[in-house]
């Protein structure tokens, strides 16, 4: 047992191959991963369907600019056939499902990326001008092809202004763009989930960054265009947030459903952000670590050492991070139970009627007060002493 | 410390926090109510640097180009985890990791002890220090910073190389000469009988003793015992001109193994070695003997660096009481730039010294960091060539050091002239 476990520590290095099968990484990747479907599926349930009225004035292929990919796709395919098959583009499919097409699509992206990664750059080089003659290829020979047949059979002539449009060749010319257009119907949706998978498993923050940036930029986007007073101006036909964020009936009363879905896509946003650099961030510092010491020893037992407690960190410092959310939102109605015992002065009259005021400033102050003492808390309570005691004594009960 | 992101995190959720209450849009506020939640509850734990951090250097006394061992102990005595930790132990820039890294990342918990083992190659001479370790606390998820130091400092000598030098290329033929001189019981130049010994196909046919061949039938060669010890008088030239060349090739450099093989010899041998070092001031280290005077010598020329522009003769003035008659004296310079080399030579052997000058070339050490045209470069070693030849005409014996010489192939020069 002693020497399988000698022989074991000896062969464990630090080097990147190792690494990736490490199953402290790979649980980083992969919670990173599964935030980032979460949080795909979570936005289209509540940024995805458009607004009743947009539904009930317009017919069923008629597109608002909502965070889903098959009602443009329909709105598209309208207009002209579409190049990528449907089981591809999800459409034909509700719900979750339909997500299927376009994430194999990203998966399969983002294999290819990786691996035109690992070549040398000359090829990555070759590659890119391979693509670029490619598209332009497709654009220009079949356009080429067609002019010149029909030149053939009906004389020479210009390939536009035609009444005839068998003699008008252009069509043909930008015909590919249709093949852009569904990408980049596509790439509302699936662009931040390609780029953090790129991140993920590419190991790169950029992309993790970009596709956090961009889900946010979507919530604002939508939080403006759901705004009363600009939707007064203009509708585009996103079905706005609900303005009041309801009693809390979930998590013993902490939580009302729409408060908890919107802590939910904060929350995975966070897990998506920390756990996805946090495997970058460590298989950096092994890359940069000279070639013997990937072996030594001492530098793998404290590589784990900084993993394990990572992970350890990623897991209670997100379930705190959600639990003191919920706590703050739900922080005025302890006050307003509080200011209800002291009923009878006018003071508290007037303390329980502005913090009724659940959809104005109130919930918000309260919370922010409430965030206010955790923040202090760390001058109080020593966390730090609490948590090495029971570490401690956690180790004298192993021994 | 606050760190950039953390910064930027809470910038972007008061932002959130302020818009989504503009717009009355909860899931803004929400998100920034979770951003500033984050950062508040990654501030209730913090690093702790109150570790026992020893280091353990075997050797603080090197040769140039040997290599340093250097082990950090780092232990946790407390009943605490340290969280993440960044250890960096500061190393001269001057010295080259060789193996192993200066700085580990860790997390120890209560009662752990961890090593950071690296070797340093030491490519320069010189007084250097290691040190202080600065021990980086940073947050799990990057949000804030704290460094502390732990002046912890080692400092470490290294003293020029050593070539070995062979004793017949370099012997010093006057004996001290006054009374109470040392009388070594070491075989040598001498003149008194010590001993009898084998025939050696090098040995001269005039030192076999016939007597004993005679008698046993086998070569046998008379050793004698070394007469007396003699003061050498060693003198490195450290001005600014002796900087030509790169950092480690250039006249300075070549000087002190030059001046650091030759005390080396000669006190092996038992004489009195001095050293005289000019620069922006004149160092002299009087004529000794043991590992005392050469420790000190090894000192000196581990310091020396390339400055000021004192002449040679200033130097020879100032030393001429002091050098005992005849002793040999060892000049190492480049002889670039110093008016005053051919008279302050000719009052040396005027003396009746006998004067050694080893000169690196200082025209072929600046070929090494620049392109000298080929016209220009045969002029200027032309114009060498002609100060050497009149250096050697007032009685010293020349020795032109060329850059890919070696110090013992050098000095064969001296034998052959």
């Amino acid at each position: 047992m002693t020497m399988e476990k000698k022989s074991h520590e000896v062969t464990e290095t630090l080097h990147i191959p190792a690494l990736r099968r490490k199953w402290q990484i790979l649980a980083l990747q992969i919670i990173s991963t599964a935030s980032l479907l979460l949080l795909l599926k979570r936005m289209s349930e509540i940024y995805g369907p458009c607004s009743e009225q947009f539904i009930l004035d317009h017919s069923a292929g008629s597109w608002c600019p909502s965070y889903e990919h098959t009602r443009g796709l329909i709105w598209l395919s309208n207009r002209g056939d579409l190049l990528i098959p449907d089981v591809l583009l999800g459409l034909g499919q509700t719900g979750p499902t339909s997500f299927f097409g376009p994430l194999v699509i990203c998966v399969a992206a983002t294999v290819a990326w990786a691996q035109l990664r690992s070549l040398s750059q000359e090829f990555q080089t070759r590659v890119q001008r391979g693509v670029m003659i490619g598209f332009v290829a497709w654009m220009v020979v079949p356009f080429v092809f067609f002019w010149v047949i029909a030149m053939v059979f009906n004389g020479l002539h210009l390939p536009f202004g035609h009444e005839d449009e068998a003699l008008n060749h252009m069509g043909v010319l930008f015909s590919p763009f249709g093949f852009v257009f569904e990408l980049v119907f596509l790439g509302i949706v699936f662009a931040p989930v390609l780029a953090g998978l790129v991140g993920i498993w590419g190991l790169s923050k950029r992309p993790i960054s970009w596709a956090v940036g961009y889900f946010l930029v979507v919530i604002s986007i939508h939080a403006v265009l759901t705004f009363e007073p600009i939707v007064t101006e203009v509708d585009v036909g996103l079905r706005a947030l609900p303005s009041q964020i309801g009693e809390g009936t979930m998590f013993w009363g902490l939580l009302s459903p729409f408060a908890s879905s919107l802590l939910g896509i904060a929350v995975l946003m966070l897990v998506f952000l920390e756990s996805g650099s946090a495997a970058i961030n460590h298989l950096e510092y092994a890359a940069s670590l000279p070639e013997d010491t990937k072996r030594n020893p001492e530098y793998v037992r404290q590589f784990n050492n900084v993993v394990n407690a990572h992970l350890v960190h990623i897991v209670v410092t997100i379930t705190l991070v959600a639990l003191t959310t919920a706590l703050a939102l739900a922080f005025d109605d302890l006050m307003i139970s509080f200011v209800g015992v002291l009923e009878g002065t006018q003071w508290t009259g007037q303390v329980k009627e502005s913090l009724e005021l659940q959809m104005t400033y109130g919930k918000v102050i309260s919370a922010g007060l409430f965030l206010l003492v955790v923040a202090g808390m760390r001058f109080v309570v020593p966390w730090q002493s609490i948590t090495g005691y029971v570490e401690s004594g956690i180790a004298k009960l192993r021994d | 410390m606050w760190t950039r992101k953390a910064a930027i995190m809470l910038a972007g959720g008061v932002s959130l926090i302020l818009v989504g209450m503009m717009i009355s849009n909860f899931q803004l506020m929400i998100i920034g109510l979770t951003f500033i939640a984050f950062i508040s509850i990654n501030g209730w734990i913090e690093g702790h640097s109150t570790l026992e951090i020893t280091r353990f250097v075997p050797h603080t006394n090197v040769y140039k180009g040997d290599l340093v061992e250097v082990t950090l102990t780092i232990s946790n005595n407390s009943y605490k985890r340290t969280q993440q930790l960044e250890i960096f132990d500061n190393v001269p820039h001057e010295m080259k990791l060789r193996r192993g890294i200066n700085q580990m990342r860790l997390n120890l918990g209560p009662g752990q002890t961890t090593k950071i083992e690296y070797k340093l190659r030491c490519p320069l001479r010189g007084h250097y220090s290691i040190g202080p370790i600065s021990v980086r606390y940073r947050n799990a998820f990057d949000l804030f910073v704290s460094e502390s130091r732990i002046d912890d400092i080692c400092d470490i000598t290294v003293f020029p190389q050593i070539r070995e030098i062979e004793d017949a290329m370099l012997k010093a033929d006057v004996p001290k000469m006054y009374t109470g001189a040392t009388t070594l019981r070491t075989p040598g130049p001498g003149m008194e009988f010590y001993s009898l010994r084998e025939y050696l196909s090098t040995d001269s046919l005039r030192s076999i003793n016939w007597k004993a061949y005679a008698r046993t039938g086998d070569l046998m060669v008379n050793q004698k015992t070394r007469d007396a010890v003699t003061d050498v008088f060693v003198i490195l030239d450290t001005r600014e001109v002796s900087r030509i060349g790169t950092v480690l090739k250039n006249p300075l450099e070549m000087g002190t193994v030059a001046a650091s093989s030759l005390a080396n010899h000669f006190l092996k041998r038992k004489d009195s070695v001095a050293l005289v070092t000019y620069g922006s001031k004149m160092d002299y280290l009087p004529p000794d003997t043991g590992d005392k005077q050469h420790y000190k010598i090894l000192s000196r020329l581990a310091s020396v660096s390339a400055a000021g522009s004192m002449p040679l003769q200033a130097v020879t003035n100032a030393l001429a009481p002091r050098i005992s008659r005849g002793s040999p004296v060892f000049i190492i310079s480049s002889l670039e730039g110093d008016g005053t080399t051919l008279p302050a030579i000719r009052n040396l052997s005027g003396k009746g010294h006998e004067v050694i000058v080893l000169s690196p070339s200082s025209i072929d050490l600046e070929r090494l960091v620049s392109r000298i045209p080929r016209m220009s470069y045969e002029v200027l070693k032309l114009e060498r060539q002609n100060r050497l030849t009149a250096v050697s005409g007032y009685g010293a014996m020349v020795i032109d050091w060329m850059p890919e010489i070696e110090l013992a192939q050098a000095l064969l020069q001296s034998r052959g002239a």
